[in-house]
């Protein structure tokens, strides 16, 4: 007999689990939204109680299960331009520091993780386009990770709802998106100018190829990170910067209250953090 | 347009191993003269319980902070004995940053800890004791309030049990209240007991 009951046992059985695999905590105040996802995951396997699907999740070796439910789990809410000061720091701060630099015969790095549906990344690409005066002296990768493999199968797609971009000036939307029904889709040149990834930040095997980044934009993710978890990944984002590079933090993170080894840049678009230049 | 990808995403010639990455060659590196092959090796170490001892005596000498975080963060993940015993003993250490850092990380083992906490909240040094409270100050274990009562009711050292007292501010249930009473008594004289002691049984009672 089926039992789709999710005990407070269970919960904290799997909400340890799962923090341990992905580094994502759940507040007790996120049951009803764990328990939703818990057993509508339970009942498309065919399980019959938490307890026979939880045996079944843990100890399935491809880890496909735990993917799927991870892909439940996470909130992919944002859009297009969205905390858009940063990007101007990026152009008018960060990149002519970085240029003054850097050889002109390699690329400039930057790495988007959570990348959501895709928006952050190609609002990037957009700003650049459109915004910085160098973009064509300067070869640019973007990288954009995300944990969810759905999302990032969105993301490559590039359609977009009319609240995705609502903070878009009507001239990119028009100069970089074609209507498609009631949605935009981004133009193929902008959908290769993206590399997207898929990576656990909280997996150390994961992250591990991740370096020489020039930039790296993590906003809005440590949010769901406890201070441990929070800590190791400002550990993997110093190990995949270059020295001097930079990371932007959504705009209720700090970087100083997770790790004292990146220096605050006050820039007057906006707060940053640097990897010191000298690290040997 | 000016966007290019590489071959993977990942820049993987970088990627390419310099050094074997087993668990001996890394303890080898974690002695190397570059702070960044100290903390790649580091990193990588904390998928070799048996280098907990190896990471302890690194971080004894280890000067560059980076490698530091990372070794604090290897041995929270290791959790072992010896990794423990190792992040007790930075407790002593004169670097404040070196403190802060092992009760971050001793904050992180419940299980672990619990079972050497009486023994050092009975240390002889009145600091490291302070430094047990400030770890039970975010030790998700049930057996914390029971080391707090324990300490206010024992301890003779007042700055120890005004931290025990702040602590219980904030976690006590009615069973501290007759301790915190039987504090004030015992430190008639220390107006910050009386005024902490009073806050916390107040709050104690208001719940």
């Amino acid at each position: 007999m089926k039992n789709l009951n999710i005990s407070d046992d269970d919960f904290q059985k799997f909400r340890e689990y799962f923090y341990r695999k992905t580094g994502i905590q759940f507040e007790p105040t996120k049951r009803y939204f764990v328990d939703k996802r818990l057993v509508e995951r339970i009942e498309k396997t065919g399980f019959d109680d938490f307890r026979s699907y939880f045996t079944f999740l843990r100890f399935q070796s491809s880890g496909e299960e735990l993917q799927h439910l991870t892909n439940l789990m996470t909130v992919n809410e944002t859009y297009f331009f969205r905390e858009q000061y940063q990007f101007q720091c990026l152009v008018n701060s960060i990149l002519p520091e970085l240029t003054a630099r850097k050889k002109s015969s390699t690329p400039i790095r930057i790495w988007v993780i959570p990348s959501s549906s895709g928006e952050e990344p190609y609002s990037i690409a957009i700003y650049l386009l459109e915004k910085w005066a160098e973009i064509n002296l300067w070869d640019i990768e973007i990288i954009s990770s995300d944990i969810d493999t759905n999302i990032l199968t969105k993301a490559r797609h590039g359609l977009y709802s009319e609240r995705s971009v609502h903070e878009l000036p009507k001239a990119y939307l028009q100069k970089y998106f074609s209507k498609v029904g009631s949605e935009y889709q981004i133009n193929d040149d902008l959908r290769s100018a993206v590399e997207y990834t898929r990576v656990n930040l909280s997996d150390r095997a994961d992250t591990r190829p991740y370096r020489n980044f020039d930039v790296i934009f993590c906003r809005n993710l440590l949010i769901y990170f406890d201070d441990f978890s929070r800590k190791a990944a400002g550990e993997t984002f110093f190990d995949a910067l270059n020295p001097g590079g930079f990371i932007c933090l959504g705009h209720s993170e700090s970087m100083s209250r997770i790790s004292s080894l990146y220096k605050v840049r006050k820039f007057p678009e906006a707060i940053v953090y640097q990897k010191p230049l000298e690290n040997t | 347009m000016a966007f290019v990808k590489s071959v993977t995403a990942n820049n993987s010639q970088d990627n390419q191993r310099k050094q074997p990455r087993d668990c001996d060659h890394l303890k080898i590196q974690l002695q190397s003269e570059s702070a960044n092959e100290r903390r790649w090796a580091a990193r990588d170490l904390t998928d070799c319980p048996d280098a907990a001892g190896v990471l302890v005596a690194q971080l004894k000498n280890e000067t560059h902070q980076s490698v530091r975080e990372v070794i604090f963060t290897a041995l929270t993940y290791i959790g072992n004995e010896i990794a423990v015993n190792g992040l007790i003993e930075c407790l002593r250490s004169e670097d404040a940053s070196v403190r802060n850092e092992a009760i971050e990380s001793m904050k992180q083992l419940p299980n672990q800890v619990a079972p050497m906490m009486q023994q050092l909240l009975k240390d002889s040094v009145a600091d490291v004791r302070i430094f047990a409270v400030n770890v039970l100050e975010s030790l998700r274990h049930p057996s914390v309030e029971t080391w707090l009562i324990n300490v206010i009711n024992e301890d003779q050292h007042v700055n120890v049990c005004c931290a025990a007292v702040d602590l219980l501010t904030e976690i006590g249930t009615h069973a501290a209240v007759t301790p915190l009473m039987s504090l004030k008594a015992r430190y008639a004289d220390e107006p910050y007991i009386q005024f902490a002691a009073d806050v916390a049984i107040k709050r104690i009672l208001s719940d």
